[in-house]
């Protein structure tokens, strides 16, 4: 009688062992996956910045939307990296700036100058769209650790640790006319 | 980049998922990148030099269909093998739900993940009753990619999240260098008409052709109705009317270079699917041949016609809208020659080149800073990582 009592209750905290190594290794590699998507994101964005600096230089835009763009990827480039709300602020409006910069006729004229402006329009075509890959898979690996750590038994024995809460990143990256149609 | 590509169906028997895992690893092959491909087969059956086995298929019926898998603890062993002998950069498994070596190799995979997920119906009950046993090896996932719209609407809704659409891709060349067979080419008096695909599935359309057949020889009496695909051309035949029949020309299942040929050669391609279409290739491909295409305004058709720009478009299941359809577009040759040519123009953005160069960036986006692929035995192991870090800070 005695003894089945202690065997179960080994076998209880055993099971009950095995449920919080499990779930902390879950977690870990949630929180892994997160972090390595920020920083995929993180550099991402930065070479965003920098092929719409290289476009304000090309030569191929008039002088204002040159200005504009400039002002914009420098303002990202220059970006505190900690606060992600002034950050996202500031990558949405360098989305709005190669908007405004890309206009018909200026897209006209670049295609036009396979030299320069064809290629310098093909990298921020590719960095933006690596942008939006980056950001939605950020979103997806955050939405995952929100949602295990929602639940009532990783909350009570806080097997997240330390961690902070992952935040989703919310910008506008949609640039339709480099956008291939498909 | 070395990559690793799993695909859960058999080599043995051609369907569309094994086809575009074939077209994507000799396209990232020509590129120069390293590529593996993980997939069951038969140990008599010849495979491309990049495909490893992963084990015997064995037929089972899954989720409605009977589909050649392999599972086991045999085979989740060589998946181990295949993980830890290619050292890949990325893994990119196709339909990582399904029952076979995509579930196992997720299973057995840490590091930078990609998913493909091509079906539109994902809610089986298997999947439904097994879903908490899956969804922590769906957290490893990095990227997941959609092929069409469909496919990623059932991707958010049953397994939550979103995914990136990536269309199938099409080597448009191939299409468009196709010889034309003055057989199968149409005259003025003798136009010629094509349909492919299974015609004993309704939902390819067959019915609604042959009702709109006798609409159709009423105003065109010479046309030739040339239908290439698997299945038995008998109980197709009885129910058309006897000048139907006759208008008909049934070749059988075809080569991929005489389905190419045939789609340059004809006057009209048409494709009256019903539904269950979630891509539509065989639009891409006839559009790459140069193919004047009529299909019916299915979404995913809708799209890759984008609207009709690229093609001309009836009322799905209409038989009287599609003669209507069939009948202008053969008394027009220039505007079969206007929708060829925006097609073949519409095909480009299809091309692997094009479609390789996303699928590269989601590699790119999903590996950059993260370390290479593992065995999850290995990783998961704290005494493993410890030992690791043991070893690490020895050795400097």
């Amino acid at each position: 009688m005695d003894l089945s009592w202690i065997v179960g209750a080994i076998a209880v905290m055993a099971l009950i062992a095995w449920y919080v190594s499990y779930g902390a290794a879950r977690l870990d590699r949630l929180h892994t996956r997160v972090e390595g998507a920020l920083s995929v994101l993180d550099a991402q964005l930065v070479r965003r910045a920098e092929a719409t600096l290289e476009l304000a230089n090309c030569g191929a835009l008039d002088a204002a939307s040159a200005l504009i763009l400039a002002g914009a990827a420098t303002d990202s480039l220059e970006a505190d990296t900690t606060d992600q709300r002034s950050r996202e602020a500031i990558e949405s409006d360098l989305t709005q700036a190669l908007e405004l910069a890309l206009g018909e006729e200026a897209l006209r004229r670049l295609r036009g100058d396979e030299a320069v402006g064809t290629p310098v329009l093909g990298r921020v075509a590719a960095a933006n769209q690596r942008v939006e890959l980056a950001r939605r898979f950020l979103n997806d690996a955050v939405t995952d650790v929100r949602r295990v750590r929602r639940r009532p038994g990783v909350r009570l024995l806080r097997l997240a640790g330390h961690a902070e809460l992952p935040q989703t990143f919310e910008i506008d990256d949609e640039l339709p006319m480099l956008a291939r149609g498909l | 980049m070395r990559i690793g590509i799993v695909s859960p169906y058999s080599f043995d028997v051609p369907g569309g998922v094994q086809l575009h895992v074939r077209d994507l690893a000799e396209h990232l092959i020509s590129l120069g990148h390293y590529v593996s491909v993980l997939a069951p087969a038969d140990d008599d059956t010849p495979l491309p030099d990049y495909v490893v086995s992963s084990g015997r298929a064995v037929p089972v019926r899954y989720n409605g269909s009977v589909a050649r898998l392999s599972f086991g603890p045999l085979t989740a062993a060589r998946v181990g093998r295949w993980v830890e002998a290619g050292r890949f950069d990325v893994v990119h498994l196709h339909e990582p739900v399904t029952p076979s070596v995509s579930v196992l190799a997720l299973w057995a995979v840490e590091g930078p993940i990609v998913a493909t997920f091509h079906t539109s119906n994902l809610r089986s009950r298997a999947m439904q009753a097994a879903y908490p046993l899956l969804r922590p090896s769906l957290e490893k996932i990095s990227a997941r990619i959609a092929v069409s719209e469909d496919a990623r609407r059932t991707v958010t809704t049953h397994l939550g999240g979103d995914a990136v659409v990536i269309p199938n891709g099409v080597f448009v060349e191939r299409f468009a260098s196709a010889k034309r067979r003055p057989d199968w080419e149409g005259t003025p008096a003798r136009p010629t008409i094509a349909f492919l695909g299974r015609m004993e599935e309704p939902r390819k359309g067959m019915p609604v052709l042959s009702q709109a057949l006798p609409h159709i020889l009423r105003e065109i009496p010479g046309i030739r109705v040339l239908i290439a695909g698997p299945g038995d051309p008998g109980p197709i035949r009885e129910k058309m009317t006897p000048e139907a029949a006759a208008a008909c020309e049934f070749l059988g299942p075809v080569s991929e270079a005489d389905k190419a040929s045939l789609l340059a050669s004809v006057d009209v391609y048409v494709a009256p699917n019903t539904g269950g279409e979630s891509f539509g290739i065989i639009l891409i491909e006839a559009l790459s041949a140069r193919a004047t295409v009529l299909a019916s305004d299915l979404p995913a058709f809708a799209r890759v016609l984008k609207g009709g720009d690229a093609g001309e478009m009836f009322v799905n299941e209409d038989p009287v809208d599609l003669a209507r359809a069939v009948v202008a577009l053969l008394r027009d040759p220039i505007r079969r020659e206007q929708l060829a040519v925006a097609g073949r123009d519409r095909a480009n953005a299809f091309d692997w080149s094009v479609v390789g160069e996303d699928v590269l960036a989601v590699y790119e986006t999903v590996v950059s800073g993260a370390s290479s692929v593992r065995t999850s035995s290995e990783h998961d192991s704290r005494w493993a990582r410890l030992r690791r870090t043991g070893r690490n800070s020895g050795g400097t």
